[in-house]
C-alpha cells in the first residue's frame, strides 16, 4: 500500500524521490538516494538493507539490471519486494514480486520509474507518469509532487476492504553528496499529499534564506526580520 | 534558535538525535549520525557540509575532540556556527561560536550534548540535559524525547517577554544498520514538540509490526488486519 516515482531531472542531472503511503512516517525508510550515484526504492514488504546495499553497488559501476539482479541473489524473499532503480544517466530496472498485494506494477520511462502496490489499479501508475511528465520543465520537486497527486487522484491505493488514506508522504532530492537539497516529510496525517504541497511550498519560500545565511552568516538578516518580509509580501 | 540532544546509549552503543526549532524542515539537516561510528549536529548559521565530513573523520578514528577541532579550523565562519560531536565510546565536545544569536551555550557530559542557540536562558539546556538523564535505562529514542520536551518545558526558544515556538522537530537513532532505526519528523506544525510525541507514541505501536513484516513476509498480516487487533486490544 503505497506509490512512488523515483526520477532523475534530465536538466540538471538531480535525482529525486516522493512516495506517499497509508502506513506511517515512511520518509524515515527512504535512505537509498545519493547524488552522482543512484536511486533505490524498495517498498511493500520491505527488506531494509536492499536500498543502501544497491547504492553501494550503483557507486562501484553496475548497471541497474545488475544490481537488481545482485538484489534477487541476496534476497530469499525477493518475490515479496518491489524495488526501482535508477543510476546517475537516469537508466532504470524495476521488479514487482508475485508476493505484494494487488494492485502492484511498475512503469518505466525515460529517466523515471512509477511504481506501487495495494493500488485501485493499474491506472494509478500511468496517472503518476502523466503527472510527472505534464510540466518537464518545472523543477524536479514539483514534478515530484505533480505525479504523487496524479496517483492520488487516480484513485490511489484500495485494500481489501476499501479505499485507504495517504496517511505518510516525502519528497527528496539530491544535487551533491553531502546533504539534500530538498527533504520535505509528513509522518502522520490524514491529507498526507496535501500537507506535503503545503510544507513543499513554504520550504521553497524559505530554501534560499536558510542556504544563504549558513553561508555567508556575517551578512545573514535574521530569521525573524525574514519572516517578516514574507508576510509582507503576503 | 535551536535546541537539540545529542545521545550515545551506553548500553547498546546507539545514538542518535533529538532537536527542535522555529526554523522549518529541520530534520532536512539531521544526517550526522551513523551507526557505530558517531553523532554530529551543526546548527545556528548551519555550515551544511559539517556533519558528513565530521562523520568521515569519526570512521578514520579521530575522537571527538580532534573532529570538532578540525571543524573549526576548516570554517572561516566558525564564529557564526554552535556543533556537538559525540564519538563512538561517548567522547562528547561542543562548539558554541560567540557570533550565534540570543542566548547560545552547551552542556557535554559522558555520551551526552545539551546545545542550543536563540534561547531564553541556560536553564534550557541544564533542563534538555536532566531529561536525559532522567531514566538512564531507557531507550536510547525515549530519552532523546524527553531531553527535548524539557528544553521546551524550561521555555525553550526566545526571550522572557516572547516565547517562539517549535515549527518543526526531528527525533533520529541508528543501531547497527547503514538505515536508522527510528527516523521521525514534523516538519511544519504549530506545536512541533507535542507532534513529534504524537508520532512518536503511534509509531511504536506500528514498528515491530513493520519491521517483522518485511523480514518474515510470508507470514505477515496485511495492515488492516494488524491495526483492528490495535484498536481491539485499545478496547
Amino acid at each position: 500500500m503505497t506509490y512512488s516515482i523515483i526520477a532523475r531531472c534530465p536538466r540538471s542531472g538531480r535525482l529525486g524521490l516522493a512516495t506517499a503511503t497509508f502506513s506511517i512516517a515512511s520518509g524515515g525508510r527512504c535512505e537509498g538516494i545519493l547524488a552522482g550515484v543512484g536511486i533505490c526504492k524498495t517498498q511493500a514488504f520491505i527488506n531494509r538493507g536492499n536500498d543502501t546495499l544497491a547504492i553501494e553497488l550503483l557507486g562501484q559501476g553496475f548497471s541497474p539490471a545488475h544490481v537488481m539482479q545482485t538484489l534477487a541473489q541476496n534476497d530469499p524473499d525477493h518475490d515479496y519486494r518491489q524495488i526501482a532503480i535508477l543510476d546517475r544517466d537516469g537508466n532504470a530496472a524495476a521488479h514487482t514480486g508475485s508476493g505484494p498485494r494487488p494492485w502492484a506494477g511498475h512503469r518505466i520511462g525515460g529517466g523515471y520509474v512509477a511504481f506501487g502496490n495495494v493500488l485501485a489499479g493499474p491506472h494509478v501508475v500511468d496517472a503518476i507518469a502523466e503527472g510527472f511528465l505534464a510540466e518537464p520543465d518545472a523543477a524536479l520537486e514539483f514534478r515530484l509532487l505533480a505525479a504523487l497527486e496524479g496517483g492520488r487522484d487516480a484513485g490511489g491505493q484500495t485494500g481489501a476492504n476499501g479505499p485507504l488514506t495517504e496517511r505518510s508522504a516525502i519528497i527528496r532530492i539530491v544535487a551533491q553528496p553531502d546533504y539534500p537539497d530538498i527533504d520535505v516529510r509528513v509522518d502522520l496525517h490524514d491529507d498526507a499529499v496535501v500537507e506535503l504541497r503545503r510544507v513543499l511550498e513554504e520550504f521553497k519560500r524559505y530554501e534560499v534564506f536558510y542556504r544563504e545565511r549558513g553561508r555567508n552568516p556575517r551578512d545573514a538578516v535574521s530569521q525573524d526580520e525574514f519572516v517578516a518580509s514574507l508576510e509582507q509580501r503576503t | 534558535m535551536t535546541y537539540t540532544v545529542l545521545g550515545r546509549c551506553p548500553r547498546t552503543g546507539r545514538l542518535g538525535i533529538g532537536i527542535a526549532t522555529f526554523s522549518i524542515t529541520v530534520g532536512l539537516y539531521c544526517n550526522g549520525v551513523k551507526a557505530m561510528t558517531g553523532v554530529t549536529m551543526s546548527q545556528a548559521f548551519v555550515n551544511q557540509s559539517n556533519n558528513k565530513l565530521a562523520l568521515r573523520l569519526l570512521d578514520q578514528g579521530f575522537t571527538a575532540a580532534s573532529v570538532l577541532s578540525q571543524l573549526v579550523s576548516n570554517d572561516p565562519n566558525f564564529e557564526y556556527r554552535q556543533i556537538g560531536v559525540i564519538d563512538r565510546d561517548g567522547n562528547a565536545v561542543a562548539h558554541t561560536g560567540p557570533r550565534t544569536r540570543g542566548w547560545s551555550g552547551h552542556v557535554t557530559g559522558q555520551g551526552c550534548v545539551a546545545f542550543g542557540n536563540g534561547l531564553v536562558g541556560s536553564g534550557v539546556v541544564d533542563a534538555i540535559a536532566a531529561g536525559f538523564m532522567a531514566e538512564p535505562e531507557a531507550d536510547l529514542e525515549h530519552r532523546l524525547l524527553l531531553g527535548i520536551e524539557a528544553g521546551r518545558d524550561a521555555g525553550g526558544q526566545g526571550t522572557a517577554q516572547r516565547h517562539k515556538p517549535e515549527r518543526s522537530a526531528a527525533l533520529v537513532v541508528y543501531s547497527r544498520h547503514a538505515y536508522a532505526d527510528i527516523d521521525l519528523r514534523v516538519d511544519l506544525h504549530a506545536t512541533a514538540v507535542e507532534e513529534l510525541r504524537r508520532i512518536y507514541t503511534e509509531y511504536k505501536l506500528y514498528e515491530d509490526y513493520y519491521r517483522d513484516r518485511g523480514r518474515n513476509p510470508r507470514g505477515a498480516m496485511p495492515q488492516e488486519k494488524f491495526m483492528a487487533q490495535l484498536h481491539a486490544a485499545e478496547g
